[in-house]
Order: C-alpha cells, then structure tokens, then sequence
C-alpha cells in the first residue's frame, strides 16, 4: 500500500509538472500580456513607459527561459508576485481563498443533499399530488437555470427587492467577525449554488424511491404491519439512495463550476473570482498558481477515493 | 437508527426552509460610518495600493494620501494641497512649492526632504513607477529648508502640475530602507502605509473591502466621519444592487442603469464630464482610409444626435475634434451633420467601388459593455446605409492592446477601432493618440497617424510657455484635426455617480483615473 501511494504520489507530481507546462503555454498564446492588461487605452500613457516594467518581470525572455525561472522558484514553495497587486504573494493569495471556496461550496453540497433527497422522497411518496408537481417544475427550473442567471435573480429578488439578504461579500465591513453574520452572508450564495444540484438529485431521488416503493419486499413490509413512516425511511429509503449517492458524487464537478459565477456575482472571496480577475488580467502567476493549488488538490483527492476503494472493497487490490 | 432517520427528516425539513425564504434581520449601517464603492467604474483601481503604480484609482488613494497639488472640484485650475502655495519662474522652468504645515499619520512632520524623497522614487521606473517616463523633464529636486521645495526642469513643460497632482507623497522615514526594486512588492502598501490624508489606513480585508479611520489630527480639522470603507466589488451591476440595498452610500453607475435611481428622493445622482473623448480610429496604415473624402464620409453618415439621444439619453456633447471644451474650440470649424446623401456623394467621387467597396470593414473596440455595444450596431446600421460594411469585434482590453500596440501590427485586424482618449482637464493629453512620434512601440498612436500639420499643431501646443495662448494653440490642434480627421471624432460622454440622500457635504466628479481632486473627505457627513 505504502509503495504504491508513493508511485501515484510521483505520478501525481509528473502530472503536476505538464500541467504547469500545459497551463504556461496556454497563458502565452491567449493575446495581450500582464502590460497590455495594465494600459488603459482611455488614458494618455505611452506603453514606452512601461518597457522597463516588462523587463523587470522578465517577460521580454524567451518563453523556455521564463518558464524555467518560474519551476525553479516554484520548487522552492515561492509561487511568485501577483502582477497586478506586486505586494501580493501568490501562495498567500491563493491559500487565503481556499476556505472561503471550500465553506461555500461544502455548504452548497449539503444543502443540495439534504433538500434534494427530502423533496425526493416527499415527491415519490406523494406522487401526483400538489407537492410533487410543484417540486418537480421548481426541479426542471432548477435544472434549467444556469447559475449566472440565478445568481442575479435570486441577488435581485432576496436582497434588492426583500432586502433579507447581503449583496455580496462574506461578512459585513468594518464589523468585527461574528459566526451569525457569515451564516446571514453565505446562505444567499449558497443555496443558489445548490439550486441545479437539488433539482438533479431530488429528479434522481424521486425516480429510484418509486422504482424501490413497487419492489415486493416493501410490500411484505408493509403486509407484517410496519409504520407508512418506517417503511419509507428504514426499508425504502437506504436501497433507493445508492444511485443518488453515485450521482452526488459527479455532480460535484457541476458545484465547482458553478462556484466561479456565483463567487463573481456575489463577490465571494473564493478561488473562482481570484481566477476569474486574473485572468481578465493576464496576471500569469496567480493563474498559474491557483491551478497548480486546483491540480495538486484534484490529484490528492483521486489518490485518496483510490485508496479508500481498497479498503472498503475486498474485490480492489492496490500495489 | 432510529434516531438517525428522525433527524435526517428534521434537517431536510430546515434545509428546506432555508433554500426558501429567511426571515429578514438587516444588519442596520453604523452610525459615522460611510461606505462606499470608490474604486468602482472606469476611474478605479481596486486591490492597487502602491500610487506610484496607479495608472487610477486616485479618488480612493486621496483620501488617506495627499498630492503637492490637486484640481479644483470642478477640475479646471490645479490648487495647492500639500503645497500651500507654489510659484513658477518666467522661462517656466523653476518651480518653487511652500509647504503645509502637515503630520504623517503616525506623528512626524512632513517635510520637503519627503516631498524629494517622492519625486526621486517617481522618477525612478525601477519601483515601477508609472509616471517616471512623465517626469524625465526634472532636472533636479531640491529641497532648500524643511518647507521649500524647488523643482529645476531642462526644458518647460506645460504638463508639469497635471502630472504632479498624481504624485502622492509618501513618507521618507517609512520607505527609505527599502530598495527601489523592492519596493512595488513591499506589504507596506497594503498593510500599513502612512500618509497625511484625513483618514488613516485602518485594515484590508483581502479582494473584500478597505477601512480607513479619521485622522484626528489632520490639518484641515477633524473629521466629521469616524470611518471610510472601500467595499469591492466585481462588476458596476454589483455595487448597484448593493447601493439599492443601502449596504453602501455610494458607487460610480454606467449611464444605462440610471433609470432606477431617477426621481427617487432617497439618492442623488452626480453627474460630471468623463473627459474622453470617443473616436472611430481609422487605421492609416491601410489603403482603404487614405482618401479624405472616405474619412469625410464617415463622419456625414453617422447621426451622432440620434444615437446621442436615444443611447446616451442625451448625457453626450457631440465632438468634432478631440475636443469640446468651448475655450480650445474655434467657432467656425466644420459641424459634420448627418447628411447621407452627401456622404454617398463623398464615397462616390472618392471610388469607394475601387478602394473596398462592399468587403467587410473589421471595427475593434476594447469596450464591452450593454452601452457600447448598441453603439456599434448603430454605427455599423449608419455606415451600412452608405455603403460601408462594418463587422464590430469587441474583445478584452489586453487582447485590444496587443492587437494596436503591435509594432507590426496585422491592419486586417483592426481596419478601424472604436476607442476612447482623455482630452483633459489638460489637452496636451491627446498629443500621445495622434502625434507622428507617438507611433507604437513608442506611444499609443494607435491609428498610426502620419500628419506633418497635425504633429507640427501639437508639438507647438505643448511647447507653448505663455499659459496665456495655450489654448489658442490647442485651438490649432483642434482646426487640423477637424478639417484632416485622424479619427472620426464621435462625441464626449457625462459619466455617473450615485449618492445616498443622507450624504452631506460629499464630493464626487467623474475625473479620469479617478482625480485626484479636492473631495474634501475630513467634511463628509451622514445624517442618521
């Protein structure tokens, strides 16, 4: 087990390296670079101005040139500068934003779960009635709205219109942190961000509990005079689960991307709106760094679901 | 297990009310304190703390540090700020500044050793400085007691004092230590930096907001707010919703989200000139634009008043040279109405037929908002009309810069721009756009125009040391360019900001790049 967390562990780091090459070399054919980023074309400065600019952070060197003098201070945990904020390291920039991504995000999944399976069962159970068919248009609504577009309606509606919610951000400035007021900033971006998952799981949940509820050994159940309760929650309710918990699991993927828009319609601090600044930027190093962050992170967790499949099933045999 | 299943019942049951509606408890703004999104819109910077490195962003950065000179509120005279007076020799080359009797925020005095300290670092391009290639006509700072300070410039230069309200100064016994080429990348900036502003940097909360408390101290009186914020946001649409949810006082609006805030009592919406001028840039450099009647043709085929009416809401004061402010325009230059007729006629003598006919024109722009884009697909309906076929291609403004910056450049890319350029409060800030010299990589003559008369009327115009016919030269600058049209001059926009009604004695104009200007911040109040 040992030698073989160690061999992905080096694979995993050989991935890590080309997708630093492929990550460098992409950055390089997008058009402009961190000074034409940094020239406004309404105000009178000459790009002459900033030659020296761009010789000091090296990007008149050949392209092999700059991307060795990166991995050679990368190697050494010093991801580099921010260009656009020079006072800013990467590292920091970048560690800064993985809690608040991981909060919102690990938030959103929970929320999804909880509701999706609820309204599920609720619709299974209550097929055809009042309940299910509105749960079942908000499903296709949810399904249907990208989360660009939610995330404003929803801003527009709960904290224009209403008035409940904050507009953005992740606590209230100039206050001092209280577990309340994050509570109060994140449950707006949250459940938006939740809005698509719910409504696949709570589809999937619905599918698989009635497909389980016409199954003859919930009848035999229900025959020897088990509750309508417990017959849902203790019989039903665990074999319907295991398609949804495959589906959660790759629906994760989905949370991710739509973490990118909410964070920048809400202006989450996370890793999707630092990306998203820097690259409208073309700030190379905080790209390059929170992909490496992203990538590292993907690589440990894959290695991870690995090894727990080897240790969970007796049929998987690692090494 | 039991158990288990009655509380996965109970917290689906939570879950559920909380993707649905919370009960409000609106966290009401505190008393003293103003927020606000100052760094929102075109004249802001946010996450740049280091002015030597603000290309904008001025209207924050002045409110904690202070220039030698600022402009006026209206912007038209530079004012002394830090400089409590300041005289300029007769050959306009020995400027001589008296100091404000002012303290750092953390109690020394500032002096003019500082104000040298200053001007060395912003001449000095390895701290990445952005205004050392503006200020290469110093010759030497000198400062002769602790309040005097003389600048000696080899040549004059009549952009001196506009370049100088953007110097902020900062202080030596903080910064000396640091090497030059350490500088940009030192925490000062963002952690603890020091000026002698009203207000005192408090703490930043990264990509979230920036806090500055009064100065108590400050020279003009005591502030009348106890706290600044400087929320950040991602987008102008951002800062509105927040705006409307009375989280923030303030905030720059783009001139189509106007609308909502109109006769409502509880704001005030703060209109100013944005001082850049739009333009159709035709590329010189290709065949199609060398005849003057094509130009012409352009110019008499777009109806400027519609699109200013119904796009602009009429907030635009139509150009037809780079500029609009009555005293650097003649009164008897060409008006180009909109005349299609005409402007086929134009097109027909020229040989429009021959030189391009009915081939796809690229038109590029950098900008993208809502706004611009009707803009173009009005220009692009207009010229359609006439004969000329326009496709608009907005991209970001790294791609634009790359794209014209290029000093060999691809014309197909980028037959004309639709592009903007600072006209003032100074109006030597064309000369970069349009003269000869200025072609890239030199400067930003983006449309490479080779015009030995327009070139010749700017550099007379910056030359020019009798501040009392600089106009008259400007208005020499503006005749040429309307009668030989570098660029399809289009029209000069006002730009927004909205105000809460309970913001008194708040400043705020739409300078370019933010000012900086005289805001007053140690007078603004909120009434509770």
């Amino acid at each position: 087990m040992l030698k073989y967390s160690l061999r992905r562990l080096l694979i995993g780091a050989g991935m890590l390296l080309a997708l630093s090459m492929l990550i460098f070399v992409m950055l390089r054919l997008t058009p402009g670079d961190p000074i034409d980023a940094y020239i406004d074309p309404n105000v009178p400065m000459s790009p002459s101005d900033l030659v020296e600019l761009r010789a000091t952070l090296g990007l008149d060197q050949p392209l092999p040139v700059q991307y060795l003098a990166w991995l050679q201070q990368a190697l050494t945990g010093n991801l580099g500068y921010s260009i656009q904020r020079p006072d800013q390291a990467v590292l920091g920039l970048v560690v800064s934003r993985v809690g608040p991504t991981v909060l919102l995000m690990g938030t959103a999944i929970v929320i999804a779960i909880i509701a999706g399976i609820a309204t599920g069962i609720v619709s299974a159970v209550r097929r055809n009635s009042l309940a299910d068919i509105s749960f079942s248009v908000l499903a296709v609504t949810g399904i249907s709205s990208p989360p660009f577009l939610s995330g404003l309606v929803g801003l527009y509606l709960f904290s224009v219109y209403f008035n409940w919610m904050p507009s953005g951000g992740m606590l209230t400035p100039g206050r001092e942190f209280s577990l309340l007021d994050l509570i109060h900033h994140l449950i707006l971006p949250a459940s938006l961000l939740a809005l698509a998952q719910t409504a696949l799981i709570m589809r999937y949940m619905r599918g698989s509990m009635l497909e389980v509820l016409n199954l003859d050994y919930v009848r035999t159940a229900r025959a020897k005079g088990v509750s309508e309760f417990w017959v849902i929650t203790k019989h039903a309710l665990r074999n319907a689960l295991l398609p949804v918990i495959t589906l959660i699991g790759s629906t994760i993927g989905l949370a991710i991307g739509g973490a990118i828009f909410i964070e920048s319609v809400f202006n989450w601090p996370g890793m999707g709106l630092l990306m998203v600044t820097a690259v409208e930027n073309r700030d190379y190093p905080v790209i390059m760094g929170s992909t490496l962050v992203i990538g590292a992170c993907v690589i440990v967790v894959n290695l991870m679901t690995d090894l727990a499949y080897a240790a969970v099933d007796p049929r998987i045999k690692v090494g | 297990m039991k158990r288990v299943s009655r509380l996965t019942y109970a917290a689906a049951l939570a879950a559920m009310m909380a993707t649905s509606a919370l009960p409000a408890f609106v966290v009401p703004a505190q008393a003293a304190t103003l927020s606000g999104g100052f760094d929102v819109g075109p004249g802001g910077f946010q996450g740049n703390f280091n002015p030597l490195a603000a290309t904008s962003g001025f209207t924050w950065l002045s409110v904690y540090y202070e220039p030698l000179v600022t402009y006026d509120e209206k912007l038209q005279k530079v004012v002394g700020l830090l400089a409590s007076s300041y005289e300029v020799s007769d050959d306009q080359q020995t400027y001589t500044f008296k100091l404000a009797d002012a303290k750092w925020h953390d109690g020394k005095p500032f002096t003019a050793k500082d104000a040298s300290f200053t001007l060395e670092l912003a001449k000095n391009a390895k701290t990445g400085s952005v205004l050392a290639a503006r200020l290469t006509a110093i010759s030497s700072v000198e400062a002769t007691d602790d309040k005097t300070l003389v600048i000696k410039l080899s040549a004059p230069s009549a952009s001196l004092l506009d370049t100088l309200t953007k110097v902020m100064m900062l202080p030596e016994h903080a910064l000396t230590q640091i090497p030059a080429d350490q500088l940009a990348k030192n925490s000062w900036w963002s952690a603890a930096p020091v000026g002698t502003g009203p207000f005192k940097f408090g703490r930043y909360v990264t990509d979230q907001y920036v806090e500055l408390t009064a100065n108590t101290d400050y020279r003009g009186g005591k502030p009348a707010l106890e706290k600044v914020i400087n929320r950040y946001f991602a987008n102008p649409a951002a800062a509105i919703a927040a705006l409307r949810a009375g989280e923030i006082q303030f905030t720059y609006v783009d001139s189509n989200d106007l609308n909502t805030f109109r006769d409502n009592k509880d704001f005030r919406i703060i209109e100013g000139n944005s001082f850049v001028v739009n333009y159709l840039g035709f590329n010189h450099d290709s065949s199609i634009w060398k005849d003057l009647r094509v130009r012409q043709a352009v110019m008499y085929a777009i109806n400027r008043d519609a699109i200013i009416q119904s796009l602009y809401g009429g907030a635009a004061k139509p150009a037809n040279c780079g500029y609009v402010a009555d005293q650097v325009v003649p009164q008897d230059i060409e008006a180009y109405a909109y005349d299609p007729e005409k402007a086929k006629k134009l097109l027909e003598e020229a040989g429009w037929d021959k030189i391009n006919g009915n081939k796809p024109i690229t038109l590029l722009t950098y900008y993208t908002t809502p706004l611009a884009a009707n803009v173009m697909a009005a220009v692009q309906a207009m010229l359609a009309q006439v004969g000329i076929n326009v496709t608009p291609r907005a991209v970001d403004t790294p791609t634009y810069n790359s794209i014209v910056l290029n000093p060999t450049p691809d014309v197909a890319q980028f037959q004309m721009v639709y592009a903007g350029l600072q006209n003032g409060p100074d109006p030597s800030s064309i000369n970069v756009g349009l003269n000869e010299k200025q072609i890239p990589p030199a400067g930003p003559n983006v449309v490479r125009a080779r015009m030995p008369e327009l070139t010749k009327a700017l550099d007379t115009a910056l030359g020019e040391t009798d501040a009392t016919k600089r106009d008259a030269r400007y208005q020499d600058v503006c005749k040429v360019m309307n009668a030989e049209l570098p660029w399809g001059t289009l029209w000069v926009a006002n730009r927004y900001g909205v105000a809460s009604a309970k913001l008194k004695d708040f400043v705020w104009t739409p300078a370019p790049g933010g000012g900086p200007y005289q805001a007053h911040p140690e007078k603004w109040s909120i009434a509770d």
